[in-house]
């Protein structure tokens, strides 16, 4: 009998940073006009995620949060493979920093019932912080292994749900370390774990079918709103963040005094490079 | 306005990072910012530093600034796990009465463990990989939550780059203490060691329980730095998305070779996309480097590239697009493909190597 019945991934659609669209001249973004992605990080959680199902069973639900739109990801998770989608999407939640962001999805976790593993991308591209995992971690009073590259359902463990732990490999500096953790725990993936496969052809024609049937599509991806997990409003949101975006600046920048150089031979430019810095200092003798 | 004084007891607190027993540079570092920020409030700097038999390690932190080293010291904090280290650093912390102001942690795989826990504990405000830190006032004027408004003094300013903006943020979190922040190695400069500093250092409790211990580690591997010592290499090749594939990193890498003590990075999309291993990485979510010269290769210049590279003695760009950000950082350019221009600066370096041997010419003629 698998220790693992439950394993969720948490995932965020983040504004696609590539597409133009979206992106004024100023070089900030307008969220609403951006093109929409699931964020690169969580594509190695979600992946972590499946190969767990695929190795020791059990059902994939994944989670986010966001505006209404953020279903699109939860569409794009069960193309690979997730049994089932949860968005938690409330107004309330609008200005949510990690600590509330965490706050949140936490309600959703313990509404759903606590699984046995968690896992998150590392950070998010939008928010760069790798916060929200650990700061959930705190919330559910679980043992967490950031950086994860790599893990296994422990051998030694007799299949008791009590004693099951998970072997984990996690970057550290100049390296990496393999640790043994009981389970329930939350790990967050990181982007040298292996890349998302190919979306497979039963999941594709499962969302086909979905957006055919609404009523099978909101029973497979459910909205959840604040009330309906029990969160408390105002740890959430603007209300429940202890931080504040004051104030943006114009990055300073040393530049304005490039020399580029442009339009002749490769040759050419090649050569003025060479003679007007020092890289030859450099050059390998 | 109101003016909100938060309670603290203006005492900025560096949690020190130890490897094998010995502290790590950005912990060095970290007291160089957090003196700063503590005579510009004025109150004490001081560092928590766990670990077991650290020998002289506390001394070392008192050189480099710290007025009080509180030392945990026992065989199962020997190395960093987050459940013990956070039990030892809650515990002490919630002793503190007011709490303190500040709490300042490394930017590493154990800090960017670590100090999400002790946020979500606390309940308080943290921001990651600042790339500067100060103390100023806040005033909050938004209606929107009116418990908060009023002008908050010595507040932290974490000061990070905004997404995919040209912008940096500064972020606040002056409701609640301790106001905590990371930043990454390498980002802020260390006092240099002082033998003639004096401080205190002090015993701090060790209350373990049995939850602390669900994770074990099994083994630490350090690997040798096969050509990615990214923080000691003189010269940088870095690519970017516009080489177009992983292939292109075997032109960037016979570069490298045309030089003494060279490296090969990458940015972070070339990581993503799986061309090159992360540990290439160069940026805000990789490695902050300052080699003598950096070479940018197809690499736009998101400003999250941007920070990991910008104090490089010299920057080297070489882009298609004109118009690329990475123009405004580097101090010469060339506007072309990269395929192209790559094995141009090869054949010359090698050229003007097999030159030098034969005859060795006055190079810095042109100059």
């Amino acid at each position: 009998m698998s220790p693992i019945r439950q394993i969720f991934v948490l995932i965020k659609q983040v504004p696609d940073q590539s597409a133009k669209a979206g992106i004024n001249p100023d070089g900030t973004i307008d969220r609403a006009r951006a093109k929409r992605m699931l964020n690169p990080f969580d594509r190695y959680a979600l992946q972590a995620a499946l190969h767990t199902k695929q190795r020791y069973g059990g059902e994939v639900t994944a989670i986010s949060m966001g505006p209404p739109p953020a279903v699109e990801i939860l569409l794009e998770a069960i193309e690979h493979g997730a049994d089932r989608g949860y968005l938690l999407s409330d107004r309330r939640l609008a200005a949510s920093d990690t600590l509330a962001t965490a706050y949140a999805l936490h309600r959703v976790i313990l509404h759903l019932g606590q699984p046995a593993l968690i896992f998150c991308g590392l950070q998010t591209t939008d928010g760069d912080t790798a916060q929200v995992g650990p700061q959930i971690a705190e919330r559910l009073d679980l043992p967490q292994a950031s950086y994860c590259e790599d893990f296994r359902i422990d051998e030694q463990s007799d299949g008791n749900d009590e004693n099951t732990r998970i072997i984990a490999r996690r970057v550290i500096e100049g390296g990496y370390q393999w640790v043994r953790m009981a389970m329930p725990a939350l790990i967050t993936v990181a982007n040298s774990y292996h890349p998302l496969a190919y979306k497979s052809i039963r999941g594709a024609r499962r969302v086909q079918d979905l957006l055919r049937d609404e009523a099978e599509k909101n029973r497979v991806i459910r909205t959840l709103t604040l009330d309906d997990v029990g969160a408390d409003p105002t740890l959430c949101g603007l209300k429940g963040s202890p931080t504040i975006v004051a104030k943006t600046d114009k990055v300073a920048e040393i530049g304005g005094s490039c020399k580029v150089r442009q339009g002749e031979p490769a040759e050419h430019m090649v050569r003025d490079l060479l003679q007007t810095t020092n890289l030859m200092e450099f050059a390998a003798v | 306005m109101r003016e909100i004084v938060t309670p603290s007891n203006k005492e900025v607190i560096v949690i020190a990072e130890q490897f094998q027993g010995q502290v790590q540079p950005v912990s060095l570092e970290l007291l160089g910012a957090g003196r700063h920020l503590a005579d510009k409030l004025g109150g004490r700097l001081s560092a928590i530093l766990l670990g077991h038999q650290m020998g002289e390690e506390a001394q070392r932190l008192v050189q480099h600034g710290a007025e009080t080293v509180y030392v945990a010291d026992h065989p199962e904090l020997a190395n960093y796990r987050t459940l013990p280290y956070r039990r030892v650093i809650t515990d002490f912390l919630q002793t503190f009465d007011p709490p303190p102001h500040i709490l300042l942690l490394g930017s590493t795989t154990t800090g960017r463990d670590l100090a999400p826990r002790i946020a979500a504990f606390f309940r308080t405000g943290l921001t990651a990989d600042c790339t500067e830190l100060d103390i100023g006032p806040y005033e909050h004027t938004n209606k929107a939550d009116p418990d908060k408004l009023g002008l908050y003094p010595g507040c932290l300013y974490a000061i990070r780059p905004s997404f995919g903006e040209s912008l940096k943020a500064r972020i606040l979190g002056p409701w609640n203490n301790p106001q905590m922040a990371t930043t990454r190695p390498g980002v802020m400069i260390p006092l240099p060691a002082d033998s003639t500093r004096t401080g205190d250092v002090r015993e701090i409790p060790v209350n373990l329980k049995p939850e602390d211990f669900r994770l074990e580690v099994m083994e630490i591997v350090r690997e040798a730095q096969t050509g990615v010592n990214l923080a000691d290499a003189d010269v940088i090749v870095a690519g970017g998305y516009g080489l177009g594939g992983p292939e292109g990193f075997r032109l960037l890498y016979d570069l490298a070779d045309c030089f003494e003590n060279s490296a090969v990075a990458a940015s972070r999309k070339c990581v993503d996309a799986g061309w090159i291993p992360y540990r290439h990485q160069v940026g805000q979510t990789g490695k902050t480097v300052r080699p003598k010269i950096y070479i940018a290769c197809g690499i736009s210049g998101a400003i999250q590239h941007r920070v990991g590279m910008n104090k490089s003695g010299l920057i080297v760009a070489i882009n298609k697009d004109p118009d690329a950000p990475i123009f405004q950082v580097a101090h010469h350019g060339i506007v072309g493909d990269y395929s192209q221009i790559i094995p141009e600066m090869i054949r010359q370096l090698k050229g003007a190597k097999h030159r030098s041997g034969a005859e060795t010419p006055e190079r810095s003629s042109a100059g």
